[in-house]
C-alpha cells in the first residue's frame, strides 16, 4: 500500500539581509527630489543606465560618468491588470507601462495615468508625473501621463 | 588526460566581511583575471557559476551575475555545488572540442548572515532529522569527528594539532580570511566549545570570498601563459545524505573519486608520486580523514603523520599547506580555492608556504552534511 503525507515545514528566510549596489539608486533618488534624473553612461560604447551601474554590461569595464535623462519617454510595452496576482479583481483596470526615457538605453517600469486602457500603444509619448511634495524616494515619480 | 586542458589564470579573495555586494565581487575577480592574461570578455568561450541559493537569498542565483562576469549574451552555465565540480564541468567543455576557453565563477557571501551554518540544517531529511532539532552541520561534522578518533584510537590532541599546522599555514597565506598569528595548541584547546570534540578553532569560519579560474585547451593554453597548469585526472562520487546510512569514520565516496582521478592521471602510487594536497576540510578532523581516503597517509596513522611533520610544508606529504578550509571557506568557493592554492603552488609562487618539490598536486572539493559529495582533481606541470 501507497501512502502520501503531508507533513509541515519552515524555510526560513524570512529575514535575510540583501547587499545591494548604493550609489546608483542613492544618485539617482537624490536628484529626484529636484524633480531631475540621474543614471550614468559607459565611457567606451556610450550605453546610458538608469539606475546608474557600476559596470558596462556590453564592455565589461567600470564606469563612472553620470548622465542626466530627461523624464519624457516612449512606451516600449504595457499591460492592463484587471486582477492582482492573487487573483483579486481589482476596482479599476490598472495601466502599466516600460518606458524608454529620453536619453537612457534602459527602460523603468510605471504606472500609466490619466489614459484609457483602449488608448495606450507602443510608442505612444509619455512624460513623469511628479509629486508636489518629493521626499527623494520612488514613490517621488508618482505615474506616467500623456506628454 | 595527458595535458589537453589547462588552468591558465586564476583571482582569489577571501575575507571575514568584505562589505562588498555579489555583483561587485565578481566584476572585481572577473576583470582583474582578464587584466593578468590580456584578455576581454569575448576570449571566454563559456562561463560556469558555482553559487548556494540558499546563502545568496535568491532562487537561481547565477542569474544576477552575467553582467559582472562578462558573460552577458554568451555561453554561461551553473553547478550548485562545490565549485570543484565546476572546473571539471569546464573542463569536459572543453574536451568536447566546442570551446576553447572555460571560466568559472564561484563566491559566496556568508560572513555577514546571522547563522552562517544553518544551510546545511536544509539538507537534512525534513521529515525526521529537521523535526528531532538535533543535527545542524556543527553536531553533524562532531557525530563524525568522535566517530573517527574513536575508531583509530587517536587522541583529542590531533585535532589540535591539525588546527595548529593549517592555522599557521593559513596565517602566512596573504589569501586567507582567518589569519591568527602565533597560533599555538592552548590557543586552539581554549577556543570555545561548539559541539564536543569540536572547538571554534577546529571549525571553518564564517567567510566571505570567491575565485575565478580560467581553463583553455593545450593549444590556446600555450598563447595565453608560459606556465600552464595541467589537469591530469578527476573523478567525482556522491554517497547517501542521510548520516544513518554511513560509517562516519571513512569516507567511501572520496575513495572512489580518487582512484578515478588517479587512474586518468596514470598514478599508480600517490603516496610516492603526489607532492602535495589541498583538501576542502571544514574541520580539523576532516583533513587526515580526507587524506587517508585520498591515499595520502596511512590509514590509522595520521596522529603520528601530524606529530612528525610529515604533513607540513616541508614534511614529505604536504597537505593543506594553504592552511585550507580552516583559514576561510566561502560556502562553494572552497573547491576552487584549493585548486588555485595548487597552482600557486606548481607555479612556485607560493611564498612562505612554498613546498619544496612541486610537480604533482591533488585537490579535493565536498559538498553535503559530513562531505557527502566529493570531488577529486589531480594537476600537474
Amino acid at each position: 500500500m501507497e501512502e502520501t503525507r503531508q507533513v509541515q515545514g519552515t524555510w526560513d528566510l524570512s529575514t535575510f539581509k540583501f547587499r545591494i549596489e548604493g550609489e546608483g539608486i542613492k544618485n539617482m533618488l537624490k536628484e529626484m527630489k529636484e524633480a531631475k534624473l540621474l543614471g550614468n553612461r559607459c565611457h567606451k560604447c556610450g550605453t546610458v543606465y538608469l539606475p546608474a551601474n557600476f559596470y558596462c554590461r556590453k564592455c565589461h569595464i567600470a564606469i563612472h560618468e553620470p548622465a542626466e535623462i530627461s523624464d519624457h519617454g516612449e512606451v516600449m510595452s504595457y499591460t492592463i491588470g484587471y486582477a492582482d496576482v492573487r487573483g483579486n479583481p481589482l476596482d479599476e483596470p490598472r495601466v502599466s507601462l516600460m518606458v524608454k526615457l529620453d536619453g537612457s538605453d534602459t527602460w523603468i517600469m510605471g504606472a500609466g495615468e490619466d489614459m484609457k486602457p483602449e488608448d495606450v500603444h507602443i510608442g505612444m509619448r509619455v512624460k513623469i508625473k511628479w509629486a508636489d511634495q518629493r521626499v527623494g524616494n520612488l514613490q517621488d515619480m508618482e505615474s506616467f501621463i500623456p506628454e | 588526460m595527458d595535458k589537453k586542458v589547462a588552468i591558465v589564470g586564476f583571482r582569489m579573495k577571501s575575507a571575514p566581511d568584505l562589505v562588498t555586494t555579489r555583483e561587485r565581487l565578481t566584476f572585481e575577480l572577473t576583470r582583474g583575471l582578464f587584466d593578468d592574461l590580456g584578455i576581454e570578455r569575448e576570449d571566454v568561450d563559456t562561463t560556469i557559476f558555482c553559487t548556494n541559493d540558499f546563502l545568496d537569498g535568491r532562487t537561481i542565483s547565477n542569474c544576477f551575475l552575467e553582467g559582472p562576469a562578462g558573460c552577458y549574451m554568451r555561453d554561461e552555465s551553473k553547478v550548485e555545488m562545490d565549485a570543484l565540480n565546476g572546473l571539471m564541468y569546464a573542463c569536459m567543455r572543453i574536451l568536447s572540442g566546442q570551446y576553447r576557453t572555460a571560466m568559472v565563477v564561484s563566491l559566496a557571501l556568508t560572513g555577514y548572515q546571522v547563522s552562517p551554518y544553518l544551510h546545511i540544517e536544509y539538507q537534512l531529511s525534513p521529515i525526521y532529522d529537521r523535526q528531532m532539532r538535533l543535527l545542524n552541520e556543527l553536531s553533524a561534522a562532531a557525530l563524525q569527528a568522535r566517530s573517527y578518533l574513536t575508531r583509530y584510537g587517536y587522541s583529542e590532541e590531533l585535532l589540535d594539532a591539525v588546527a595548529v599546522q593549517a592555522l599557521s599555514n593559513a596565517a602566512a597565506n596573504p589569501y586567507q580570511a582567518r589569519r591568527i598569528p602565533g597560533v599555538s595548541k592552548e590557543k586552539v584547546a581554549s577556543s570555545s566549545p561548539y559541539y564536543e570534540p569540536l572547538k571554534e578553532l577546529h571549525c571553518y569560519p564564517p567567510t566571505d570570498g570567491g575565485c575565478v579560474l580560467l581553463l583553455a585547451s593545450a593549444e590556446r593554453a600555450k598563447e595565453l601563459t608560459d606556465k600552464p597548469v595541467w589537469v591530469l585526472g578527476m573523478g567525482q562520487s556522491i554517497e547517501t545524505f542521510y548520516l544513518g546510512e554511513r560509517d562516519l569514520f571513512r569516507s567511501p565516496s572520496t575513495v572512489k573519486a580518487a582512484k578515478r582521478a588517479y587512474e586518468l592521471a596514470g598514478i599508480k602510487d600517490p603516496k610516492a608520486e603526489v607532492d602535495l594536497a589541498e583538501v576542502s576540510a571544514l574541520f580539523a578532523h576532516q583533513e587526515p580523514l580526507l587524506a587517508e581516503a585520498l591515499g595520502l597517509l596511512e590509514e590509522g596513522a595520521a596522529e603520528s603523520s601530524y606529530q612528525s611533520g610529515d604533513t607540513a610544508v616541508s614534511g614529505k606529504m604536504p597537505i593543506n599547506p594553504s592552511g585550507g578550509a580552516l583559514g576561510g571557506h566561502p560556502v562553494s568557493a572552497t573547491g576552487l580555492i584549493r585548486a588555485a592554492e595548487a597552482v600557486r603552488q606548481l607555479r612556485g609562487e607560493a611564498g612562505e608556504n612554498q613546498v619544496g618539490k612541486a610537480e604533482v598536486a591533488v585537490v579535493h572539493g565536498q559538498d553535503g552534511p559530513c562531505a557527502q559529495q566529493n570531488a577529486v582533481v589531480v594537476l600537474g606541470v
